[in-house]
């Protein structure tokens, strides 16, 4: 598993992204590419002293200034089990685990470009712009990565 | 790929890689590949107290782009080969 | 079938330019491993899956801060590590570990070290950095591989 198909597989995760810049952003991840730019949920961005936060409702990220990405721990184990019922569907010729799960990886990879909604391509048109979605993603949705330091 | 040629024939012997953040690492040197990355084998630090975390490192792998200079056993370096190579490099490459 | 066998072509594709871009990484597959970033930060953790820019997926790592001749460790659970923020991996020597010259203490002494460190660090950095100005230059701080470098 190659570390950007885990990136994938984190798709709809909350994580935590450092910038070179040693920006924070915590949020959730809605699309990613092969390139490593990422598109964020409900995001909370941290200065790089940790002084000074920012919410907005989404963020798109180039993948270039990127340090590290933090992301949760359920993600192995659901790699885990797509691979192993992957394999199992395999072994059996074509059972029911397999093809299910290679339908969901097919869909995602026939929208070209970012992976994800293909409602996020509008997003920079201003419809769901401002301050709409700013309340949504509170505390207790950024906190499961409270602070980089 | 001159360069990349040159370390792969001094694999085996003893190097010391300075990196850009001045740690300099001596260990023999492992293997090296397209990219100057090179893996380092049973290393030494120069300055510990200021690395304190490489202490409990033996063997590793460092990427190329960090790197500075790498300090070669200068009677392992054949710097007559190096040049014809180098000259035959760029005839091969003005071609 | 034919999927599979496709899968696993792509599989040995992949592993044969990983294998020529990375003086093999692939060898350290599934050891505790020792990482330097270029801002400077240490993470130790078990490397499960690298490619060929040396992108680096790690599990149950831990972010080990060292201060003087103590050190201490803080749980950061999955990181993805983007190759190009990375200065060095090591692999950890148990015994060079063991007759190391240094204490391990708990995470909040070594947070609280650090945090004195810290302040200790930007005191004289403003000071520096005055004397500096004064004298017509412009101080920069010695911290980890900036970007032009």
């Amino acid at each position: 598993m190659l570390p950007l198909s885990l990136l994938r597989a984190a798709q709809y995760m909350p994580m935590l992204v450092e910038l070179k810049n040693g920006e924070t952003y915590n949020g959730h991840l809605q699309a990613c590419d092969g390139w490593m730019n990422i598109c964020l949920r409900d995001v909370i961005c941290t200065s790089r002293d940790g002084d000074k936060f920012w919410r907005m409702p989404e963020c798109y990220i180039r993948g270039t200034n990127i340090k590290y990405l933090r992301i949760p721990d359920e993600v192995i184990e659901l790699v885990k089990e797509e691979q192993t019922s992957n394999s199992s569907g395999g072994g059996r010729g074509r059972g029911g685990g397999f093809r299910g799960g290679r339908g969901g990886t097919r869909g995602r990879g026939g929208r070209g470009g970012l992976t994800g909604r293909p409602g996020l391509g509008s997003s920079g048109g201003g419809g769901d712009r401002g301050g709409g979605r700013g309340g949504r993603g509170g505390g207790g949705r950024g906190g499961k990565f409270p602070r980089a330091n | 790929m001159l360069f990349y040629s040159f370390f792969k024939s001094l694999i085996g012997k003893e190097v010391v890689v300075e990196l850009k953040n001045d740690l300099a690492i001596c260990g023999t040197l492992h293997s090296v590949d397209q990219y100057l990355n090179v893996k380092l084998t049973d290393i030494n630090v120069t300055d510990p107290d200021k690395y304190p975390h490489m202490l409990s490192v033996k063997n590793c792998f460092i990427r190329g782009s960090v790197i500075r200079y790498v300090q070669l056993p200068a009677d392992e370096v054949d710097t007559q080969l190096l040049q014809d190579a180098a000259r035959k490099e760029s005839v091969h490459s003005r071609q | 079938m034919d999927n599979q066998r496709n899968n696993q072509n792509q599989q040995r594709a992949l592993d044969h330019t990983i294998a020529k871009g990375c003086a093999n990484l692939l060898d350290e597959i599934d050891k505790r491993l020792l990482v330097v970033l270029r801002d400077g930060r240490t993470l130790i953790g078990i490397l499960r899956s690298v490619d060929q820019f040396a992108n680096l997926v790690l599990q149950q790592s831990v972010e080990r801060i060292h201060v003087g001749d103590k050190y201490g460790d803080i749980p950061r659970g999955i990181f993805l590590v983007r190759g190009d923020s990375v200065v060095l991996i090591g692999e950890i020597d148990q015994q060079k570990e063991r007759y190391a010259p240094l204490k391990r203490v708990e995470m909040e002494v070594i947070l609280e070290a650090q945090r004195i460190e810290q302040e200790i660090k930007a005191e004289r950095d403003a000071r520096r950095a005055q004397a500096f100005k004064e004298r017509g230059l412009l101080y920069q701080t010695e911290a980890g591989i900036t970007e032009d470098n």
